[in-house]
């Protein structure tokens, strides 16, 4: 590709995620999904965990965060092709030069950096409700450990996008899968608590990873080796789905094309 | 090369009814179509609701693909090279969706010139101009939820110039626009057709076929009735005159009676407030009136007009249309 | 004995059409993800959650909390959208005009969704039966079902109260999350109240559920229908107020956009 041309997708990569953070700021239902669904499940995990000696307070809030997190991803980036449809704006996305794959990039990047707001809100609640102790151990491989859950996240989102767009009853299918990845993920409790068939599909989700990471470098319960392992398996998966992205939206795209379902009629 | 080729385009969709025992139904919306477009020609397809000229513009768009048939824009095939496409053609389907309600007017288009690969600077200014000649330049820091719907269809157009296209379709433009808006609309395409850009208009307004294109394709029922100037439609009625009566109510049988009149090309009647204006196409002009009035004898009989037939008459002979 | 008849027919159609209008869309596999997985997903995570907490002997604590948890899916969700379903229908000033008896009306709707809201507990005890060895068997049946249906009552009433803000706000869904999330909290469905400080447990005591919940532990543990029966009262007549309250402000919204013709903008 052009080096100008790269410029440009960047830019409009860029556009999509400021105007995602545009609109998305005085949504109620992001405002419920960002912020007090994960505060609620924090504040039940707070007296179920911490004050039963099982947990610590850090483990509550990046767990709760990372509830978050995925709900996030699941209806805010997940819908990100959905939603210009529900709006009427999804023609002029498709027919306009800049491949619809850059636009849910910035989108799900606006959503996720926005979620990150779960954990602040957690963190918030934990230091002054509950007067809990919150230092991070390892505050540098936290730090990575959040920048790759991102990353991964993100490319993530670019794979669950296209596919949302299969099913009208998608909606249906996005709350049956929102708790069940909050357990394979491992956020509030331990997989081993699983039957031992689930753990293959918890490996091969980056949401898993990310939360061994966050875990582990938060409470500092784990080593370099281990940190790096997660880290590695986040950029492998991360790399598969953005791989599989492009073509992905491509082939669901000319679908809807064929099907003259860009429109809601 | 021609801007826009289309050859034997054809558009099926399978709809099924019922909810129990679902039968599959074929709509067939554009029938093996065929037309080209010069580059710089303002080219109009005209015809009624549901005649297929959305799904046309759809599919030459590459928004929709053709079930059969190719189209070529600029030479590009509309399935295969919808990407190279799409960076120099500009589209409005109008109406209230296809834009972003909680951004402003300026935010829109700030969006749009970003995807469209404008360069900022550029895009400053361009945009402040386009807001200057469709009339918003001082409703551009709104939000788009509290625009009219005629401002949205003037947002729609500074829209679909940011990126200076070379073709542009615009499917119903003046639909929602005031009669000084519409007014102004049709000199902006004007202009626009001044700077060589080629431009596919859709539109049921006879008049506004008339008025601004060089040549027209009479769609109807997914089908090309008639490709031809304004002029060369008009002259397929000049043979035909316009016989317009005011009635008061007509009854079937007595209109069933002039339909068959040997010399009477078409009839249609048309409701105007309490008035009726029966309007029939004849070679003999206003040796026919005399006849006429004896056929429609017993009833009311106002105003009788024999006039030049327009566009719309032939348009309304072309389309076959009784009313 | 003919206006009985009458309002009789005016509770099943209502009561039908409500129910249809908003699962006409229902195909097995949008009823098995929102009725199966979603159900049987929370309660899976809160209870592996508790067993996590507190070891696997408290399992039925939480399974039993999270069973009756989910009659707020229709409590909440199912009616509130019955009512607002009028709104954007645009039906409301129709109904609003007609002599109905409104009370019937209401009933009607919200019938339909307290039978299914017990089938959607039933089938969550079921899971915590199949998965966390929940012991029915010391239980009284009967007695489990009438707290059951009790308890779906007094939610569905809550949400006939939600239902009547949603008539005049457009955050409908915010409310509903909130409170369905709220419910989780503090209706004792996994934090016992006696662990909250004293004006949390007094918010929970004043939500549907709580009692519910309680009464159920109670009895699958081997309580009497007598040893609950204060405990259902409260929750019957908790239901009763909140019914009360929503219809009070329906009244209250339809005698103002009356008075101000305003019913247009329902």
């Amino acid at each position: 590709m052009k080096p100008g041309l790269w410029r440009q997708h960047l830019r409009a990569g860029l556009a999509a995620f400021e105007v995602t953070l545009r609109i998305n700021a005085p949504d109620s239902f992001v405002l419920f999904t960002i912020v007090v669904q994960p505060l609620i499940i924090a504040i039940m995990a707070m007296w179920m965990l911490v004050e039963r000696g099982a947990a610590n307070a850090l483990y509550v809030v990046v767990g709760s965060g990372m509830t978050g997190l995925w709900s996030t991803l699941l209806f805010l980036g997940g819908n990100s092709i959905n939603w210009e449809r529900w709006t009427g704006t999804l023609e002029l996305m498709v027919g306009q030069p800049t491949p619809v794959a850059v636009i849910v990039f910035g989108k799900n990047a606006a959503v996720v950096f926005q979620s990150l707001l779960s954990m602040v809100a957690s963190y918030t609640v934990a230091a002054i409700l509950f007067r809990q102790p919150l230092s991070v151990e390892q505050p540098l491989l936290f730090a990575v450990s959040l920048l790759l859950t991102m990353v991964a996240f993100v490319s993530f989102g670019l794979v669950i996008a296209p596919l949302f767009l299969l099913s009208p009853a998608v909606q249906h299918f996005q709350n049956a899968i929102e708790f069940p990845i909050y357990m394979l993920g491992g956020f509030l409790f331990p997989i081993a608590l699983l039957p031992g068939w689930t753990t293959p599909f918890s490996y091969l989700l980056a949401p898993f990873w990310a939360a061994r990471a966050l875990h582990g470098a938060s409470t500092g319960g784990a080593s370099l080796e281990e940190l790096a392992f997660d880290w590695g398996m986040m950029l492998l998966l991360g790399a598969i789905y953005l791989l599989i992205s492009g073509r992905l939206i491509e082939r669901m795209l000319r679908k809807a094309r064929s099907e003259a379902t860009l429109r809601l009629e | 090369m021609d801007a826009v080729e289309v050859r034997s385009l054809r558009r099926v969709y399978r709809t099924t009814i019922g909810v129990l025992r679902r039968k599959a139904k074929e709509v067939v919306a554009v029938d093996d179509i065929s037309f080209s477009l010069r580059p710089g020609e303002l080219f109009g397809l005209l015809g009624p609701n549901g005649a297929g000229k959305t799904t046309t513009v759809k599919m030459l768009t590459t928004l929709l693909i053709p079930t059969g048939g190719t189209a070529l824009i600029l030479g590009k095939d509309v399935v295969h090279q919808a990407d190279e496409i799409r960076a120099r053609i500009g589209f409005i389907f109008g109406g209230e969706r296809g834009l972003y309600w909680r951004l402003s007017g300026i935010d829109n288009l700030r969006y749009f010139a970003s995807l469209y690969h404008v360069e900022p600077a550029v895009a400053r200014k361009r945009i402040a101009s386009l807001l200057e000649l469709v009339g918003l330049a001082d409703r551009g820091k709104e939000k788009v939820e509290g625009y009219s719907r005629g401002m949205m269809q003037r947002l729609h157009i500074a829209r679909t110039l940011l990126h200076d296209p070379e073709v542009l379709f615009l499917d119903e433009p003046t639909i929602g626009l005031d009669p000084v808006g519409a007014r102004e609309l049709r000199q902006v395409i004007r202009d626009l057709q001044a700077e060589k850009k080629t431009i596919l208009l859709t539109t049921h307004y006879m008049f506004e076929a008339d008025a601004l294109c060089q040549r027209v394709a009479v769609i109807n029922k997914g089908k090309i009735v008639a490709l031809d100037t304004p002029e060369a439609l008009k002259s397929n009625v000049a043979d035909l005159a316009v016989v317009e009566m005011e009635v008061f109510g007509v009854p079937q049988d007595v209109l069933e009676r002039v339909r068959s009149l040997p010399f009477v090309d078409t009839v249609s009647l048309e409701n105007v407030d309490q008035r009726q204006s029966l309007r029939v196409q004849t070679r003999r002009g206003s040796e026919a009136v005399p006849d006429l009035v004896g056929v429609l004898s017993g009833l009311r009989v106002g105003r009788v007009i024999v006039r030049e037939p327009t566009l719309e008459d032939a348009y309304v002979r072309l389309v076959g249309g009784e009313a | 004995m003919r206006k009985l008849v009458l309002n009789l027919r005016l509770f099943i159609d209502g009561a039908l059409l409500s129910y249809i209008a908003l699962f006409r869309w229902l195909q097995p596999h949008t009823y098995l993800a929102s009725k199966v997985v979603m159900p049987l997903a929370q309660i899976l995570f809160f209870t592996l959650m508790g067993i996590f907490a507190s070891g696997p002997g408290n399992a039925a604590f939480y399974a039993i909390g999270n069973a009756i948890h989910l009659a707020s899916i229709n409590g909440i969700y199912g009616v509130t959208m019955s009512i607002g379903g009028d709104r954007w229908s645009g039906a409301l000033p129709y109904i609003f005009g007609t002599p109905a008896n409104r009370l019937v009306l209401f009933s009607g709707r919200a019938f339909f969704h307290v039978l299914d809201g017990m089938l959607g507990v039933i089938m969550g005890l079921a899971w915590g039966v199949l998965l966390f060895g929940l012991d029915l068997s010391q239980a009284d049946l009967g007695a489990l079902a009438l707290t059951i249906l009790i308890t779906t009552f007094s939610t569905s009433g809550l949400g006939l109260l939600l239902g009547c803000v949603s008539l005049v706000s457009i955050e409908t869904m915010f409310v509903n999350n909130t409170f369905y999330f709220l419910l989780l909290a503090f209706s004792g469905a996994n934090i016992p109240l006696t662990e909250m400080p004293g004006w949390m447990q007094s918010v929970g005591w004043a939500l549907p559920l709580t009692r519910g919940i309680a009464a159920s532990r109670q009895l699958i543990a081997g309580s009497t229908l007598a040893e609950v029966a204060p405990l259902l009262a409260g929750e019957f007549l908790l239901g009763g107020l909140y019914i009360l309250l929503g219809y009070s402000l329906f009244r209250w919204f339809e005698f103002q956009a009356k008075r101000r013709g305003t019913l247009e903008a329902f």
